[in-house]
């Protein structure tokens, strides 16, 4: 089955430019864990998840450490979240994105998921723009 | 690609029971029990992609949602086959409420929520997003009411955006907010008048004064007028012809009004674009209306009933 016949039909997407601050407010209401970047053409230049905002609030050492308890306390973490609210989240953002088309088999995005690690896939056309997302979710709900 | 514009959605939420009892003196308590019920997304724009979605035409949705109605109204024209590209605002998306009585279907009750108030911030962000999308438009549609915090200028101003990005572009809504986009030129209008029977100063209230006024609205440059006469029937205007379309359908057989009208103009598009000529999109788009008042579902997404109304509608010059 082709990836248009089981995807998210969403376009919730944020520029480049916008602060982390309503980076946030969007995450939070849209219940997206990440979303796509794209520019002012609607072709997709990135992606930007909750991960990738808490891997900055955290002390650079962190991933040296084996777990969260040696953090001293969390105040750390909401001052540097206070911080850099209001910096524009192209710098936290991953450049890096894997997507697939609509033409795609539903196969090649249930392997990149995986392969991966990601909750969901950027949906593009053949110009690069997003057009939708598969969910893992929509691949379970496929497969069923 | 066709984009629908509702800044202002809802959930909407439909009753049907025997009759609807109304407390008339003090402490009087009544309780009325539905037979029946529906929740859908609802708002103009909304039922106009609806329509196309359920007519295989490629459209995104966009307005403001909040909240845990805006997460129904998204999900529930994903599930339709809609691609939503809403703003999310930090108020809430409203609830209209419609109650229909048993052998009253024509004369709903009806109670529509004023809606949430958008802040300069989130009209921003909506702007931007609109300004990205009617990039890949053909058409747009701009329908419905708005909700507090926006300017009834608002429809002229996104009409000269879509315009000047090359896309043709749909009005149906009523009051300030219409009269303000026509300067801008769209290419149909469609006035509400369920609220605002006045439209270019005049009552819409006979043939004549609709004429009158659909024509002064030509003249400036708008393609196509069109306003409901009466139930089964609208008068439609463009530069050269006045038309007349109306079918002889029996209004008992109506089961729910609400977003016929929005199946019009879904009707109308849904030909438009695919290049039908004027007269066979006014037909179809009867036929839309018709058959979505005929079906207890506020949209009938069934391309064979629609033609099959088709037969019945007749489209006559004036």
């Amino acid at each position: 089955m082709k990836v248009r016949e089981i995807m998210t039909r969403d376009l919730t997407a944020v520029e480049k430019d916008i602060p982390v601050r309503e980076l946030i407010f969007i995450l939070d209401n849209a219940e997206m864990p990440n979303v796509p970047v794209v520019n002012e053409e609607g072709v997709l230049i990135g992606f930007i998840s909750e991960k990738d905002l808490i891997r900055a609030a955290l002390p650079g050492y962190f991933e040296m450490l084996h777990s969260a308890s040696f953090i001293p306390d969390m105040n750390q973490l909401a001052g540097k979240l206070a911080q850099i609210s209001e910096e524009p989240i192209e710098k936290y953002m991953s450049t890096d994105v894997v997507s697939v088309t609509m033409e795609d088999d539903d196969l090649r995005a249930a392997d990149l998921i995986i392969r991966k690690g990601v909750k969901n896939l950027p949906v593009v056309d053949e110009e690069g723009r997003l057009v939708g997302r598969v969910r893992r979710i929509d691949l379970l709900r496929h497969f069923l | 690609m066709i984009v629908t514009v509702t800044l202002n959605p809802a959930v909407d939420k439909v009753y049907w029971v025997d009759s609807l009892k109304i407390c008339q003196i003090t402490q009087e308590e009544f309780l009325t029990r539905a037979s029946r019920s529906s929740t859908s997304a609802g708002g103009k724009g909304v039922n106009v992609s609806r329509f196309l979605s359920a007519f295989g035409l490629d459209n995104v949705a966009m307005g403001f949602v909040g909240g845990n109605t805006g997460h129904v109204v998204v999900r529930y024209l994903q599930n339709k086959g809609v691609t939503t590209n809403f703003t999310w605002i930090h108020d809430e998306t409203r609830i209209n409420v419609t109650v229909i009585e048993s052998g009253r279907d024509l004369n709903p009750n009806l109670i529509n929520e004023r809606g949430p108030q958008i802040t300069q911030p989130e009209l921003d962000r909506f702007m931007r997003r609109y300004r990205r999308m009617v990039k890949r438009a053909s058409w747009v549609v701009l329908a419905g009411s708005l909700p507090l915090g926006i300017d009834p200028g608002i429809y002229a101003e996104l009409t000269t955006i879509a315009r000047d990005s090359g896309a043709k572009v749909a009005i149906s809504a009523g009051g300030e907010a219409l009269s303000r986009a026509l300067v801008a030129c769209p290419t149909i209008v469609k006035p509400d008048t369920r609220e605002h029977i006045l439209f270019k100063g005049k009552e819409l209230t006979s043939i004549e004064a609709i004429v009158e006024a659909g024509k002064s609205v030509v003249t400036c440059g708008v393609e196509l007028v069109v306003v409901s006469h009466h139930v089964t029937g609208d008068i439609a205007i463009t530069e050269d012809a006045v038309w007349e379309i109306k079918t002889d359908v029996e209004t008992a057989l109506f089961k729910n009004i609400v977003g016929a009208d929005d199946a019009f103009l879904g009707g109308i598009l849904y030909k438009l674009a695919a290049g039908a000529a004027m007269e066979e999109a006014l037909r179809f788009g009867l036929a839309s209306g018709i058959a979505s008042a005929e079906s207890e579902k506020k949209i009938c997404e069934s391309h064979e009933i629609v033609e099959s109304e088709m037969e019945k509608v007749v489209v006559s010059r004036l």
